[in-house]
């Protein structure tokens, strides 16, 4: 191929006013981190160097900090979870709905809106009977009055309250991935296999599911990043309470550095939070590659 | 496939219909409701008498309008800078010959696994001595610096299929590179480009813990951050809440009943290029 001969200097016109708003907004806020993480600092009076004190005081003594890594991967597991029923019914909406486009388009509605929405939204449901809640008013009119809760109020169910509003608004965006894959794979090979006698779940255990396998893992991938990075949700919904109960590794660096003015440990948090993304984003893809290779 | 098994499947599509859609319905009714209805627990009943003042009291208090208009300016400037230049970055990349063309694209695909969450201390502490904390510039730099990874990456990856001819005879016509990528790529490229623009409308639209952490003042408010104060602020008027609720999905709502295929091929690209 030829490549077009342009001068120097129009290699760094068109490259490097992105590279260096993406440098300063990006990479420079999170080696500030990595330094700041050393310190001891509240963010405005004197500084005091301190090695890694923040992260030994992290891993060792903080009653909040493992409970909320638990719950950020027990947030990305669920987000997974969630993904073969999505492809489930991919498979079933397009062998049995005509125009199962709408139908998508329908389960899809959720993931555009806002999560200050979405999440007020089910605040609003989850709310204690006397203001209103629709979720314990439904449960008392079946008659499972027993079954009512202050959901977000309670520690030990507030968390799940939470993941089940993510898993209902990403439903149909995963839905959607596994619907398009699904749509993609040519309809010869099916009609080939209904001659050779291979229809149906049959069909599908032959043909769907291997050919799914790379939309399928970027689904995988997509939910337990996003998982990792989960924030938003929680933060509407309860912000990391009640008493720390719903927090996860984001929200508690939140809290940490903005509400208790603890800058060097909330940097050491948010440092930390940095590598586990990177570290988890190239252990999964290499996870996916190995179980791709299996499949092909 | 016996009629039973074929019943249960379209059950289970109509359940899905309902649970994904019932809680936004829900929403509408709520806002049309008084206190009263809404605490009755008929939760599945229309409201009496149709409540429309309930819109009239959260838009007279709300300030939407303003909310509604910082969403729309900061959201447009993104936009043109995310495009102009992602394409820019993209088309280096996949026509130009230099030695750091790769290293600059590993640079991007690295910041895409870093959480916009963990830069907004340092961007505070960054952005308070050159005082933009408090202005639009402190949430549009962040917005298009995030955005830019995922745009280089699907418009290089569309740029890297044009063939080369067109812009060689161009060159030997002599236009020079300015020329050729204003007057041949940009326009062939706009179908990515679309996908960029609906990428980066839906994340910036909704983008909230950014806009509560560098703006304070009212002025500058985005309508996530305003749909928040306002519930927090209004918390015992439950219709006004659901009629600002509702004032807040309607823009992208409208925007989805339109434009609902593109946008959901838009996102699979993204999900998919990604």
């Amino acid at each position: 191929m030829n490549v077009l001969k342009v001068p120097k200097h129009a290699i760094g016109i068109f490259i490097l006013p992105a590279l260096l708003l993406y440098i300063c907004i990006v990479f420079v806020p999170i080696l500030y981190s990595f330094y700041v993480g050393t310190l001891d600092w509240n963010g405005y009076g004197v500084s005091k160097f301190v090695g890694f004190d923040n992260y030994h005081k992290l891993l060792f003594d903080d009653p909040y900090f493992w409970p909320a890594v638990r719950r950020t991967f027990l947030y990305a597991a669920a987000s997974m979870i969630e993904i073969p029923f999505c492809l489930m019914m991919a498979v079933l909406l397009n062998r049995y709905v005509r125009k199962a486009n709408t139908l998508v388009s329908i389960y899809f509605t959720p993931v555009i809106l806002s999560v200050v929405i979405i999440g007020q939204l089910w605040k609003t449901i989850y709310n204690p009977t006397s203001m209103g809640g629709m979720l314990n008013q439904a449960l008392i009119s079946v008659g499972l009055e027993s079954w009512a809760h202050t959901w977000l109020a309670e520690p030990k169910i507030a968390i799940y309250c939470i993941y089940f509003v993510s898993l209902w608004q990403y439903f149909g965006y995963h839905l959607l991935i596994q619907f398009t894959g699904v749509q993609n794979i040519p309809s010869e090979i099916y009609e080939a296999a209904k001659i050779d006698g291979a229809e149906g779940f049959k069909a599908d255990r032959y043909i769907t599911f291997p050919m799914i396998v790379p939309i399928f893992k970027i689904s995988l991938v997509l939910a337990f990043i996003g998982s990792l990075q989960s924030f938003d949700m929680v933060w509407v919904m309860t912000g990391g309470g009640p008493a720390h109960a719903t927090d996860v590794l984001a929200t508690y660096m939140y809290t940490q550095s903005f509400n208790s003015q603890e800058f060097g440990y909330g940097s050491a948090l948010a440092s930390l939070l940095v590598v586990l993304c990177l570290v988890f984003t190239v252990v999964i893809n290499t996870v996916m590659n190995r179980i791709d290779k299996r499949f092909s | 496939m016996p009629n039973i098994a074929k019943g249960l499947v379209y059950l289970l599509i109509a359940v899905l219909v309902v649970t994904q859609l019932y809680p936004l319905i829900w929403l509408a009714l709520y806002s049309l409701k008084t206190n009263e209805e809404i605490l009755s627990g008929q939760f599945f009943a229309l409201p009496a008498k149709w409540q429309w003042h309930n819109y009239v009291e959260a838009y007279t208090n709300g300030s939407y309008i303003k909310y509604l208009g910082n969403s729309v300016i900061i959201t447009a400037v993104t936009l043109i800078c995310v495009i102009v230049l992602s394409a820019m970055v993209a088309y280096a990349i996949t026509r130009f010959k230099f030695r750091f063309g790769p290293a600059v694209m590993l640079v991007f695909l690295v910041g895409m696994m870093i959480p916009m969450q963990s830069t907004l201390l340092p961007l505070m502490k960054i952005f308070s001595p050159l005082e933009l904390i408090n202005t639009r510039w402190a949430l549009i730099l962040p917005y298009v610096a995030f955005q830019l990874p995922i745009a280089i990456f699907i418009l290089s990856g569309f740029m890297r299929s044009i063939p080369t001819e067109m812009e060689e005879s161009a060159h030997i016509d002599g236009a020079n590179v300015y020329r050729i990528f204003r007057s041949i790529i940009l326009p062939i490229s706009i179908p990515p480009v679309m996908t960029v623009c609906i990428l980066t409308f839906i994340t910036i639209w909704n983008e909230y813990i950014m806009a509560a952490t560098f703006i304070s003042s009212d002025r500058l408010k985005t309508l996530p951050f305003g749909i928040y104060s306002f519930v927090s602020q209004y918390s015992v008027n439950y219709g006004d809440i659901g009629a600002y609720m509702v004032m807040g999905a309607a823009p992208v709502i409208l925007i989805y009943f339109v434009l609902s295929s593109r946008i959901t091929k838009g996102m699979v690209a993204g999900a998919v290029k990604g």
